[in-house]
């Protein structure tokens, strides 16, 4: 039988599990709302350790994390640098958002900023900026799904047919079983992904070049200032501190902000398992380490630079002539990076569009709300979809200003939990002039001092605007302020 | 220790990592060699205080346990 027959035998033996364990995760849920949500707030710290960070981890870590490795050198480092950073807040945060959603109820974000300030344009916005971030976000996913299947296959599976059949399965499990099948399959793939990933990135570093030590050598030498941050740009060129560093920098305000990692707090079983999913997250972020060590393996391996610099993991892949078992255990890997972080995109988006941007205008039945989250994650993953197939899709282009947005959340976030004279005025005037300065920046980069991420340059904007709105117009009615700061 | 400190010495750790990756603190340690378990300086560099994060904030979940139980 013919390699890509095996791979592909593995492939599918890989996605009748994931949707098995997807299928079964909602057996023991309740048919509610708060169900399909927030999982009846049951997960302990098992699946809160692997949702967590199977979610963080997309295909971006594992395609594009070799990528820039590959490509842009220590520029890579970035990633490893925030992902610490960006969670420690939360050991806070975390389970003050949490008491605040066991008592008012609040599933998503925006209801608990809507909580503390009251406004039903506030919670539209909040939900239109989480969908704007989103969608491009789910499209690479799926194309990140459908390049790797048609890759190992050999051009057997091509890339809308690949990509169909794992969001098929996504879309199966999220809609039948909500949050907990995004828990249960994310405890499988993200287990699946960490294994994967140190597995190859010892191995090919051993087998090309003796090991990690002397690749690193032969690197040093055949590229001096490769391996020292900020490393290089798109381009080749070497990068600029302003844009290596203030691209932590956002990541670290934005990385919690994500919808769908805030979200967890309120599944989560009780704060004792929130603080523990933050304390060990790192060690889940060490798994970079050999995700950069496949990227290094392939700097000196190729004669002429690959034109897409994330296909270098497939490409190593496939060169190296390895057992068809081991490409078809990669090709899981790789659709476990992407898929668990699809799936929690795709439920979040179907969370926030309803409980954010619909039910505050119109009232609707537990029953209806369930049925209209099941038609948002249909039409959201088709529309991703669409865009999915298009190589030159401007959609992707959006993703690399999704950060910019998303940090904008940080603020009114932080204001709500903790300072009792910000106001619904200044929280949405904030939130507004950050969000337009972002998207300014994002669209004129060549007037972005420094080359600050523009995220940074609207967060500079944003805070400002908050406190100085907040203080010119008249103090929240001190009794639901203090109502709402008891709960946290 | 008490809970104020325990605090302060986290909120410390994380500040002090944050200006350890990014410029200009980054900035002296921005080498190759000596490499650690095979890694260049500058990556060991990063990885080492993300390592460290597990322990401050598991010392310092300690110390929370602490005050929260005698509440």
């Amino acid at each position: 039988m013919e390699r890509w027959v095996w791979v592909t035998i593995i492939i599918t033996a890989y996605l009748g599990v994931t949707l098995a364990i997807g299928l079964a995760a909602g057996r023991r849920t309740s048919d509610s709302v708060q169900g399909f949500v927030a999982g009846d707030r049951s997960f302990g710290l098992l699946v809160m350790y692997f949702v967590t960070g199977a979610s963080v981890f997309s295909a971006f870590a594992f395609l594009g994390g070799p990528g820039w490795a590959y490509s842009r050198g220590a520029a890579a480092f970035y990633i490893l640098a925030y992902g610490a950073l960006g969670m420690a807040p939360f050991y806070w945060i975390g389970p003050r958002v949490a008491a605040l959603g066991r008592r008012f109820g609040y599933v998503t974000q925006a209801q608990l900023l809507v909580g503390r300030f009251p406004s039903r344009g506030l919670s539209l916005l909040v939900a239109v900026l989480s969908l704007i971030a989103f969608v491009p976000y789910i499209t690479v996913q799926m194309r990140g799904a459908g390049i790797v299947i048609e890759t190992v296959t050999e051009g057997h599976i091509p890339l809308w047919a690949g990509a169909l059949v794992a969001y098929g399965i996504v879309i199966v499990y999220v809609l039948n079983s909500g949050v907990m099948a995004v828990g249960w399959t994310n405890t499988f793939q993200g287990i699946f992904m960490v294994t994967i990933a140190w597995t190859l990135g010892l191995y090919l570093p051993i087998r090309l070049y003796g090991g990690v030590g002397p690749m690193f050598e032969e690197i040093a030498l055949s590229r001096p200032g490769f391996l020292s941050p900020p490393g290089l740009d798109g381009s080749g060129a070497p990068w600029s501190w302003g844009a290596y560093s203030s691209l932590i920098l956002v990541s670290i305000v934005g990385l919690m902000m994500w919808p769908h990692l805030f979200m967890k707090a309120f599944a989560a079983k009780d704060d004792r398992t929130l603080r523990r999913t933050v304390i060990l997250f790192p060690t889940f972020q060490l798994f970079l380490i050999p995700v950069f060590l496949i990227g290094f393996a392939g700097v000196l391996f190729t004669a002429e630079p690959l034109a897409q610099a994330d296909s270098i993991l497939p490409f190593m892949i496939m060169e190296t002539q390895l057992p068809a078992m081991v490409v078809g255990l990669f090709c899981a890997g790789a659709l476990s990076a992407s898929m668990s972080t699809g799936d929690a995109l795709l439920h979040a988006s179907a969370s926030v569009v309803v409980e954010d941007g619909i039910r505050p205008w119109r009232r609707l039945t537990d029953g209806q709300e369930r049925a209209l989250m099941r038609g948002i994650v249909l039409m959201v993953g088709a529309a991703a979809y669409v865009a999915a197939l298009d190589p030159d899709s401007s959609l992707v282009l959006l993703l690399a200003s999704a950060y910019g947005l998303i940090s904008q959340l940080a603020p009114p976030v932080v204001a709500a939990l903790y300072w009792r004279r910000a106001t619904t005025a200044g929280v949405t005037a904030g939130l507004a002039a950050g969000a337009a300065t972002a998207v300014f920046f994002w669209l004129n980069p060549e007037l972005k001092p420094l080359e600050i991420h523009e995220g940074i340059l609207g967060l500079i904007v944003h805070i400002p605007t908050l406190v100085l709105v907040s203080l010119a117009t008249p103090a929240q009615n001190p009794e639901e302020v203090e109502t709402f700061m008891s709960a946290a | 220790m008490s809970l104020g400190t325990a605090r302060f010495l986290a909120g410390l750790y994380f500040v002090a990592m944050l200006g350890a990756v990014t410029w200009p603190g980054a900035l002296p340690f921005i080498r190759i060699r000596p490499f650690v378990l095979g890694l260049p300086f500058s990556f060991a560099w990063i990885a080492g205080w993300t390592l460290g994060a597990v322990f401050v904030l598991w010392g310092l979940d300690r110390v929370e346990g602490r005050y929260r139980d005698a509440d």
